[in-house]
């Protein structure tokens, strides 16, 4: 796990520009790039509690301000609470057969918090009806609520309102396009504003005072009780009532997680999607950068100088279950921001064409409506044009580097993975020619590689050495919709960063 | 070389493997896991009634720098119903009844432990300080906070064990 959440001393360079850990970034198998949680487009896929793992449908969670109905957390430490027996002796005690009665209450095993300190009766029952605390609050916050409500509703009349007027080709927001004015313009009945919308109730304000109550005069006087003064951390689980001291903690619902799926912003391919039972763990897709692109692990490095070349050791691991070839390229990081240009101008043209079309088809639908004098035809546009997302434009990479790699001339190969090599000694022989000066030794997948590096000359004792390089491996796309017969092979380019370490004192 | 001096009150029960060293007297119903090492350094020390000693756990009496030299040589009691979980510390030099010392926790020699404490599991406490009763500390950052009542585990815990 150390390797997981330790020291992120390798990091990949996203095709967005972000350097992250290799466990940190997708694959997208269709467009063929690495992709990271910034670049990508994240939907909640289900809600589900962690304790009872129930799944709860969003509209529930919604209404039930994305909390677990049964579950409740200890509002000493945010710990689960935990429901105990505690047997009260039989009903009457002359009569040896009546049952023992048994109550419940609710313990922390962490911090030893019970309902009883803050004197919740015990219930009856185990899995406990909890007495819910009233929010003292709650006419005002509804009030409040209603009224926004009242607010959000006439201003999207409004908008709908204005965009008849304006008639032509603005796009609906809405995912559909047909909106219930639309609709009714569409099956020809007039549109008359609805109904129901008034306009807005104005609230009564909150009024600001100046007159604060006093201080009590013991403030200074009486000891400070630590004991019993709530935390910042267990005041703000409660921010409805957000209680001063421990007598007034109650237990609090337990938060919802969430599965999420993530989908490629290019392609619009999901490239994660959890199973949506909330005790699984397993994924119906999961594109990893792991599982694709090879892992590269800082191995070594000789003391570094200033000036001074050292002896730099990694080691490359195949994921896959294809061989391939891995070639390191200067980093150039020039190619990177040219790239990044050219974006933003295949974006402006994009933006120029997409306004040039948008005018052609203004023109052409012109006489149409003039005829049907109606806004369909910009419903219609916007249900062609559905973009789901806003696409990330790439980045430069922010990251200095001060260390020269000697770019080697060969490449080396990386047999596929094989689950078994590893519980099998004899097949430790390959019939692969290496380079020497480059691989120093490998085993199954894996391959240890050794260059050359000379941190930048004017480098201060101390100083952190970055180098990089990029590698460019054959990856083998295998989705059968894309490959007919054979499987697929390109090269594929990732920019690969290193914190070396740093500077040592000379000899 | 000091000389072991061990008093067994019957009912007890002290494994052999337990490493016990000095001036030890151990209360009936006191049960000593093996590994368990307990070493009265400054002075004797007394365990009372129905405590309960797990594996790999230090009870050291060792006196503050500061308090050595001294004539008087200090007693170590610790008092009944006392549980010390599975590799905790405890070098308090008093100690009271129904305290729970969980897996890990450390307990410096300043500390002095009244009755029915909790230190939680990995809590480390040093500084000099009472301790008063029913206090648990628990959390990565030794949070402290009052209890209503004792805990009630210890007994069950010995009760399941026989």
């Amino acid at each position: 796990m150390s390797y997981i959440t330790g020291p992120e001393i390798v990091k990949y360079a996203c095709t967005c520009g972000l350097l992250k850990p290799l466990p940190e970034l997708y694959f997208c198998r269709h467009c063929s790039q690495i992709r990271c949680s910034f670049c990508l487009c994240h939907a909640v896929d289900s809600f589900f509690c962690g304790k009872c793992s129930e799944n709860i449908p969003s509209a529930e969670a919604r209404h039930k301000k994305n909390r677990c109905a049964n579950c409740v957390i200890c509002p000493s430490c945010q710990q689960e609470l935990s429901t105990r027996v505690a047997s009260k002796g039989p009903i009457n005690p002359d009569d040896a057969k009546s049952a023992v009665k048994k109550s419940y209450y609710l313990s922390c095993h962490f911090c030893h918090w019970t309902s009883r300190d803050v004197g919740i009766p015990d219930q009856p029952s185990a899995t406990g009806c909890w007495p819910e605390r009233e929010n003292v609050h709650i006419n005002r916050l509804q009030e409040v609520l209603d009224v926004y409500q009242d607010i959000m509703l006439s201003q999207q009349q409004q908008k709908e309102n204005s965009k008849k007027k304006r008639g032509k080709f603005v796009s609906y927001t809405d995912r559909t396009g047909v909106t219930a004015s639309a609709l009714r313009r569409r099956i020809g009945i007039p549109d008359i504003p609805h109904a129901k919308i008034k306009k807005p109730k104005p609230l009564d304000p909150a009024i600001a005072k100046s007159e604060v109550e006093e201080l009590p005069e013991d403030i200074f006087t009486e000891p400070l009780k630590l004991m019993e003064i709530t935390t910042i951390d267990q005041r703000l689980m409660q921010p409805e009532s957000q209680p001063l001291t421990v007598d007034k903690l109650f237990p609090i619902h337990k938060q919802l997680t969430i599965k999420r799926s993530l989908r490629c912003r290019t392609c619009e391919h999901n490239v994660c999607k959890p199973e949506y039972n909330p005790t699984s763990v397993k994924f119906k897709i999961q594109l990893f950068a792991y599982y694709y692109i090879p892992e590269i692990r800082f191995v070594t490095v000789e003391p570094l100088r200033a000036g001074q070349t050292s002896e730099l050791i990694i080691k490359f691991t195949n994921p896959t279950q294809h061989q391939t070839t891995i070639t390191i390229f200067d980093l150039d990081l020039e190619e990177q921001e040219k790239y990044v240009e050219e974006q933003k101008l295949f974006d402006i043209i994009d933006n120029f064409e997409q306004a040039m079309s948008l005018e052609e088809k203004q023109q052409l639908s012109l006489p149409s409506l003039v005829m049907s004098s109606g806004s369909q035809p910009s419903s219609m546009y916007s249900l062609q044009s559905r973009q789901p997302s806003v696409i990330v434009k790439p980045r430069k990479i922010n990251q200095a580097v001060n260390c020269n790699v000697a770019i080697p001339e060969s490449t080396f190969i990386l047999p596929p993975r094989d689950d078994a090599a590893e519980y099998d000694d004899s097949s430790d022989v390959h019939n692969i020619e290496d380079d020497p000066k480059l691989v120093k030794w490998r085993k199954s997948n894996k391959a240890f590689i050794k260059l050359a590096v000379t941190p930048a000359a004017d480098l201060k004792i101390d100083d952190e050495v970055v180098c990089g390089f990029t590698m460019q491996h054959i990856y083998t796309n295998v989705i059968p919709a894309i490959v007919e017969n054979m499987p697929h092979k390109y090269d594929h380019k990732v920019r690969v960063f290193f914190r070396l370490g740093k500077i040592v004192g000379s000899e | 070389m000091q000389r072991n001096n061990i008093k067994v009150i019957p009912g007890a029960l002290v494994c052999e493997e337990s490493k016990l060293r000095g001036d030890i007297t151990i209360g009936a119903g006191t049960i000593i896991h093996p590994n368990a090492s307990i070493i009265a350094e400054a002075g004797p020390i007394i365990i009372g009634e129905n405590c309960l000693i797990e594996e790999q756990v230090k009870i050291i009496h060792r006196l503050p720098f500061d308090q050595q030299n001294k004539d008087t040589t200090p007693v170590l009691i610790i008092g009944s119903h006392n549980v010390f979980e599975v590799d905790c510390t405890v070098e308090a030099p008093k100690i009271g009844n129904h305290n729970v010392f969980e897996s890990k926790c450390f307990v410096g020699n300043k500390v002095t432990v009244s009755n029915g404490c909790i230190i939680g599991a990995g809590c480390k406490v040093t500084e000099e300080q009472i301790l008063k009763e029913n206090i648990c500390i628990f959390g990565s950052n030794c949070q402290m906070r009052e209890c209503i009542d004792k805990p009630a585990v210890s007994t069950r815990k010995q009760l399941l064990l026989i």
